[in-house]
């Protein structure tokens, strides 16, 4: 159990970069329109995640230096601002995007409206990164999320044979400017910057050192992949049954689907509970990441290991991004929606945090003789160029689709 | 050890590991031969708006200058005396509690967090 508990950094984080509100509706848009024709992109999003949190979890475990530390001692103050306001956009947005996205789990239990949950939510959500443990955090929202393999099994109860829904591109009637939509959506939101914050700021909450570096490379190589299986079965079971009936997906209970048909009510309710701890998670990794970046900037106290009273400015900011994310719902954007638009932002954010970590990754000062070897260094260059790539095509790519919608 | 790429935008650490700012920015003094030494590290948004400049450095700057206490006190100093070790970052030989305390933290931390029941719990 020791063991299981110990990757939970690992999977928690990859739940808000692969399973989060905005993804779980995204891989079920994607697999219904268009089969399992994006499982590529997963699978490029998941080696390049576990790239980069290798390293971001090596240089915080041998140095103690969190991933905002090297922005801010690599690029200088002014590009590390510049990142700042990037990132803070995309993580409040998210933030925002998630109480929704917790308010929608709860609205297909009880039917009544997200946007009456949206203030208990907040609160709630305020009330256990105020009071609970890092590991409590991590232990209990990270595991719930695991409900979300309900839709693995669920495709082997469909009995679906993956070849019947795979095809080279687009079907008939999707064009390719949709389909590289998608392929850039779910790749930025496998690469979100918010998933190297949160984990290495969760490596110096878990007091990681040198000892620690086979833990850490465990939560990357068991977390992430896990993450992607669990939105490639959302795809996957999304296209068995949506597909065949030409039907589009845009709602968390139409995403749900696919477990009441293989397994009637007891699929819906552990879909439901697994949509609830995802969302829920993804929901505390966004809010602490807000603190987390900002006070990394900045230099000041921060974390859940300090009493609040120490790390005033810290809890501060947190209180505020999760004020801010509920105004944003407040105006009635549609949540799922919400974490689209955090693309644009991404652009500026992404670039700019991954090259610093690779940077520190090769400083010998830092990492000693645990500097990047050559494979590291080849998978993080090639890396850098597909999300400068993906940064500069979503722009437009936005504009041409109107969001995907074709 | 160049100041650009060593020194500066580091965190800087207490004798416990405990964070006490960022090298914002340094203090520079010439000996008798013309040559620039460290004499001090500045931290806080005051220093770092200056370093930044422009508008947005000059508003960062003022903002935080205002905040001080009592207002428009100079940028926190750390004599480079203090400096233990530099590695990926700054070590100090003292503990934080010998330092000036950055004003904004001490205000939250009285009238806003410190408020809110189980601050003083871990």
């Amino acid at each position: 159990m020791k063991r299981l508990l110990s990757i939970a950094l690992g999977i928690l984080t990859a739940i808000g970069g692969f399973v989060d509100i905005g993804d779980i509706v995204a891989n079920a848009e994607a697999g219904a329109r268009f089969g399992i024709a994006h499982a590529w992109v997963l699978l490029v999003g998941v080696v390049g995640i576990c790239a980069y949190a290798e390293m971001s979890g090596r240089v915080s475990a041998v140095s103690g230096r969190p991933v905002f530390d090297l922005v801010r001692e690599r690029l200088g103050p002014r590009v590390a601002l510049a990142n700042l306001g990037g990132s803070l956009l995309v993580t409040v947005l998210t933030l925002g995007a998630e109480i929704g996205g917790v308010g929608l789990a709860l609205q297909l239990a009880t039917s009544v409206s997200y946007l009456l949950w949206v203030p208990l939510v907040a609160f709630v959500l305020w009330v256990v990164l105020w009071r609970a443990k890092f590991t409590v955090l991590e232990n209990v929202f990270g595991l719930t999320g695991l409900a979300l393999v309900v839709f693995v099994i669920a495709f082997f109860r469909l009995g679906v044979s993956p070849a019947e829904l795979w095809h080279p591109g687009p079907p008939p009637g999707e064009d390719w400017g949709t389909y590289w939509f998608f392929a850039v959506a779910l790749f930025a939101s496998a690469l979100t910057p918010y998933e190297v914050f949160f984990f290495s700021s969760g490596a110096v909450e878990e007091r990681w050192s040198r000892k620690d570096l086979l833990t850490s490379r465990v939560n990357v190589f068991v977390g992430f992949p896990l993450g992607g299986l669990l939105a490639f079965a959302l795809m996957l079971t999304s296209a068995a049954v949506f597909q065949p009936l030409g039907a589009s997906v845009d709602t968390l209970s139409q995403a749900a689907m696919p477990a009441a048909i293989a397994f009637g009510k007891i699929g819906m309710a552990v879909a439901i509970l697994g949509f609830f701890a995802a969302t829920f998670g993804a929901a505390m990794e966004t809010a602490l990441s807000t603190g987390y970046t900002v006070a990394q900037y900045l230099g000041w106290n921060w974390g859940k290991l300090r009493r609040p009273r120490e790390a005033a400015r810290f809890h501060t900011v947190v209180i505020i991004g999760i004020l801010v994310g509920v105004a944003v719902l407040f105006t009635t954007i549609d949540p799922i929606q919400l974490t689209e638009y955090t693309l644009l932002f991404s652009a500026v954010a992404l670039p700019l945090t991954y090259l610093p970590i690779l940077v520190v990754a090769n400083d010998r000062g830092y990492l000693g003789d645990r500097a990047n070897g050559r494979f590291a260094n080849v998978l993080g260059v090639t890396y850098l160029i597909v999300v400068v790539l993906a940064a500069v095509a979503a722009v437009p790519l936005m504009i041409i689709t109107r969001m995907g919608g074709g | 050890m160049l100041i650009g790429f060593d020194l500066l935008d580091r965190q800087i650490v207490d004798r416990d590991a405990e964070p006490v700012g960022k090298v914002d920015d340094v203090e520079l003094e010439y000996d008798e031969r013309g040559d620039a030494y460290v004499t001090g590290l500045l931290a806080g948004q005051q220093a770092l708006g200056e370093r930044i400049g422009g508008r947005l450095g000059r508003w960062i700057s003022a903002v935080a200058r205002r905040m001080s206490e009592p207002p428009d006190q100079p940028p926190i100093r750390i004599g480079y005396d203090l400096v233990a070790e530099v590695t990926s970052a700054v070590s100090l030989s003292v503990a934080r509690e010998l330092l000036p305390d950055p004003p904004l933290e001490g205000w939250l931390a009285t009238h806003l967090i410190g408020r809110i029941p189980g601050a003083g719990d871990a």
